[in-house]
């Protein structure tokens, strides 16, 4: 059975990330909204307007927690302060799924707030298997793992991210959160086939896909979530949502945030195509899953 | 549980080293040497130009972060003042929270101790009001208790009573009448004034609160200000006016005097939330 299947995850349609531009007007007046994802560690706070917002989305729409810090990746042991505090969120919020990223962003008792990539190495797939079955023990919840744009490649790695993500996944028996431009940003700084990419990653584990726009520095991209999505990665989001059926998806906009109709229109793009690549029939084809 | 592979720890040390560095790693050889030996590169970037986008996006990110939570000090300082000092900051206080929110929390004392800023008793007047408004943000929510409940204490009950302050009430002593000074930032960053005035000289004894979900603040008497203190360091009531009493070189009466009054708008602006009777 299924990833999905198996924890009762269904699909939530087209949401938009929760930022403080729109609190007034979401808040408010309660726009048509499928869902919301929230960044977990903003409402990791002791009390005040963090914490009633949240509460007020919280009656209105599906919300599901997206965490930054995890750092499943580090080679420290895992913050047991954040964890714990991400657990009492967690259990309050009750959401379907939680999230972060293949990444790390600290050593040695330090937070970078970075989500640095990994090398893409058998050592390294078991170190952070290990660390995702505590992290979905201890919270008691299905969680999964978001693929990251990167801007390095490393020395030591001996296969492609694809790999190592599903590798971890099907391993640590978790979700996937595919974040189709960070592939997109991803395939153009290293020259990778994104569509080889969305084609590997194991369909019945994606509970959520991500869309965002990036920024064109010259020499590279990067993931700035400042922009609309672009055609390419529009064309990758078909490309998934046609392997992957009906997966919950999220337009991500932080930098540059635009008004809210805008926003708004983009959730209703990533609506259209979805529902047209899932009009044509294109169900699910049979995943092959490793034994 | 098995520790992290060497190579791993070998890898996040080095680069955690080379990302805080303050300067492009293409200037310095021997990190250029280590960052090379990390990263690959590509056609368009060498791997050293790779790891130094990660560097960049360090700094970025966190003299951002700062910038946000002081920009009346980022104001007073300058576009390249506050630059300097977050990077010293940030040097000697690197991010050790998993949330930004946390990043800022020893920069009055930094600024307090570090030339040239602590030469410049505005730069920790600014730093600490601003430091009180991310405390009192996000503190944790609380009940308040009305006069009434004060009130109908038994006066004899009044000396042992210990006053809970609600956890949002942040005490800011600034040597500057310059609790506006953000507003006047704000101000000049929307370009509607071409400069900001200096402010007067203190002292001013300010109180920053969470009201209604919104943050707020108010400039009260020095003995009510010691009062506050005292009571928020957890002394009993009558030893707390004593203490207050004494550091703002009141008189026993004075103090009693004010003392109605100080509660009266304590608990009308919901600083109290609890009146703890001894035993
Ligand atoms: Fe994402």
């Amino acid at each position: 059975m299924s990833f999905r299947k198996r924890h009762g995850i269904g699909d939530l349609g087209v949401g938009v990330g929760f930022r403080t531009k729109h609190y007034p007007h979401v808040l408010e007046t309660k726009p048509a909204m499928d869902w919301f994802e929230v960044i977990s560690e903003n409402f990791l706070v002791a009390g005040g307007p963090p914490r009633a917002n949240v509460e007020r989305l919280k009656d209105a729409y599906p919300v599901v927690p997206h965490g930054v810090s995890l750092s499943i990746g580090g080679n420290a042991p895992l913050d047991d302060d954040y964890l714990r505090r991400l657990k009492a969120f967690v259990d309050w919020l009750d959401p379907p799924w939680v999230s972060d990223h293949l990444c790390w962003g600290g050593a040695a008792g330090l937070h970078i707030h970075e989500l640095l990539p990994l090398p893409h190495t058998e050592a390294v797939a078991a170190h952070v298997v290990e660390r995702v079955k505590r992290v979905q023990g201890f919270l008691e919840r299905p969680f999964a793992l978001e693929n990251v744009s990167s801007y390095m490649t490393f020395r030591e790695s001996t296969m492609q991210e694809w790999e190592l993500l599903s590798t971890i996944a099907e391993r640590a028996d978790c979700g996937i959160l595919l974040d189709c431009n960070n592939v997109y940003v991803s395939s153009r700084n290293h020259t990778i086939d994104a569509d080889a990419y969305i084609d590997a990653v194991p369909a019945d584990r994606v509970v959520q896909i991500h869309l965002a726009g990036h920024t064109d520095k010259g020499k590279y991209l990067l993931d700035t979530h400042s922009d609309h999505v672009c055609d390419a990665v529009w064309k990758l989001y078909e490309r998934a949502i046609g392997r992957c059926g009906a997966v919950s998806t999220l337009v991500e906009w932080d930098d540059d945030i635009p008004e809210w109709d805008v926003l708004s229109e983009e959730a209703a793009t990533a609506r259209r195509l979805r529902a047209s690549v899932l009009s044509r029939g294109a169900s699910p084809r049979p995943v092959e899953v490793r034994p | 549980m098995s520790p992290a592979p060497p190579s791993l720890v070998e890898l996040q040390t080095s680069l955690m080293d080379l990302l805080r560095r303050d300067a492009s790693l293409s200037t310095d050889a021997d990190a250029s040497a280590r960052a090379a030996e990390i990263a690959t590169g590509n056609d368009r970037l060498t791997g050293v130009e790779q790891v130094d986008i990660y560097r960049e996006q360090y700094f970025l990110r966190h003299v951002g972060a700062l910038r946000e939570d002081f920009e009346s000090l980022a104001a007073l300082l300058g576009e390249d003042g506050f630059d300097a000092l977050a990077r010293a900051y940030l040097s000697a206080h690197p991010p050790t929270s998993f949330t930004l929110r946390d990043l800022g929390h020893a920069l009055p004392a930094f600024v307090a101790e570090r030339a040239p800023w602590r030469d410049d008793a505005l730069v920790a007047d600014m730093a600490r009001l601003e430091w009180a408004f991310v405390d009192a943000f996000d503190a944790a929510d609380a009940t308040k208790i009305e006069l009434a409940a004060i009130a109908s204490m038994p006066e004899d009950a009044w000396p042992l009573a210990r006053v809970r302050l609600h956890p949002s009430v942040q005490l800011v002593e600034m040597a500057h009448v310059a609790e506006d000074y953000r507003s006047q930032a704000r101000k000049l960053l929307a370009g509607e004034i071409s400069e900001l005035p200096r402010p007067e000289p203190g002292p001013r004894y300010i109180v920053v609160f969470r009201g209604s979900e919104k943050l707020k603040y108010i400039d009260v008497d020095r003995g009510a200000f010691a009062l506050l203190a005292a009571l928020r360091d957890g002394h009993a009531l009558g030893d707390a006016c004593e203490r207050a009493a004494a550091t703002a070189e009141m008189t026993e009466q004075t103090f009693q005097e004010a003392l109605g009054g100080w509660f009266q708008s304590w608990t009308s602006w919901g600083w109290i939330t609890a009146l703890e009777r001894a035993g």
